[in-house]
């Protein structure tokens, strides 16, 4: 059997600097932000694209700066992904707040760019309303995943802390 | 069935820590450290056999903690887990200071060892600069060992040998030491 030592918080030189870097590393504003730019690069991204395919007789140099547009935008969309993934992780909770995010993110781009081809009659806004509306689907298929993880860890959770009498 | 042993115990306290951390707790990750850094820093001081050294280390040890604990499968297997990372760290550590990982000695030694490994924690506690002249094989199996922290199974684990080599290894390091020991005219 194993003798399990107590908890000696304090004991050793680095301490603090783990309790800074704890701080560092949680830190949710910062996780937002990403999420926040992931959003905003996909809805640049998308717009363009959907521009660039209604627009009869484009220009090159307008085609270019579009197709210039859509790189950028999906850079910045895999770089952010990249980050969420490995640097600034998504835990449990968080993956909601990012779900409910990208719900209502992509639920205000769509109903704005349906507003705005009612108002003007464009093909690109619609074009990039139906866009928008495969990225609501993704985004409410992730909130819905975040909820089932979430759920699942809450009730191993609770039932652990039962099992050991202690509180949640 | 309810697993009232010690072992099974500590197992669904560690797997406790482990999803609530996974939920996104802050508290959770402040008692993940509070319990877990000393035997950390003890395992990863021993081998590194710096202060300078396994500061760093350690730092890195809890950065890969604090971004990897989500995709931790069981929380069950808190423990093995993070004397893994450690041990990878610590193995990074010595590939980026030997340049290259042929240099890092952590090859098998499958010797016949029939000798209680348990025997080894009141010898090790007089053994601090004999432990800290060994290969780095040996006194990473014993430092993992003398923690307390695993057990034989789970060193076997986060070293990624046979519970067998693993007594070997033992074996082989509290020989080394004792001969260690002898030369110097230190107690055994």
């Amino acid at each position: 059997m194993n003798q399990t030592n107590p908890a000696r918080p304090g004991g050793s030189p680095i301490l603090p600097d783990v309790q800074r870097l704890l701080d560092a590393e949680l830190s949710l504003h910062s996780r937002l932000g990403y999420v926040a730019l992931l959003l905003g690069s996909l809805a640049m991204a998308v717009l363009a694209g959907a521009l660039w395919l209604t627009e009869p007789a484009l220009p090159f140099r307008t085609q270019v700066a579009f197709a210039l547009m859509i790189v950028i935008g999906l850079s910045w969309a895999v770089f952010s992904v990249w980050v969420l993934r490995h640097r600034r992780v998504l835990y449990a909770r968080q993956h909601i707040v990012a779900g409910r995010m990208a719900v209502a993110f992509t639920s205000v781009f769509v109903v704005s760019a349906l507003a705005v081809g009612y108002g003007s009659g464009k093909d690109g806004a619609y074009a990039a309303a139906a866009l928008g509306g495969v990225m609501l689907m993704g985004a409410v298929l992730m909130l819905l995943r975040g909820h089932r993880a979430f759920n699942r860890l809450a009730e191993r959770r609770d039932g652990l802390a039962r099992e050991l009498g202690r509180s949640t | 069935m309810t697993d009232n042993s010690a072992p099974g115990l500590e197992a669904r306290e560690d797997e406790w820590l482990a999803v609530r951390c996974q939920l996104g707790e802050r508290a959770a990750f402040d008692e993940l450290v509070a319990r877990w850094h000393e035997p950390l820093w003890r395992y990863v001081r021993r081998v590194t056999a710096e202060d300078e050294a396994a500061r760093e280390v350690l730092q890195d040890v809890w950065v890969r903690v604090i971004r990897g604990i989500v995709r931790l499968r069981e929380g069950s297997k808190l423990r093995p887990w993070l004397f893994g990372i450690a041990r990878r760290a610590l193995m990074d550590r010595l590939r980026e200071r030997y340049a290259t990982p042929a240099a890092v000695p952590l090859h098998d030694f499958d010797l016949a060892a029939d000798q209680d490994p348990s025997a080894l924690e009141e010898d090790l506690a007089s053994m601090q600069q004999g432990l800290e002249e060994l290969p780095v094989t040996e006194r990473e199996v014993l430092t993992l060992f003398y923690l307390r922290e695993l057990s034989l199974a789970e060193v076997a684990e986060v070293l990624g040998v046979p519970a067998g080599t693993v007594k070997s290894r033992l074996f082989r390091a509290r020989q080394m030491l004792r001969r260690d020991m002898d030369t110097k005219g230190r107690p055994v």
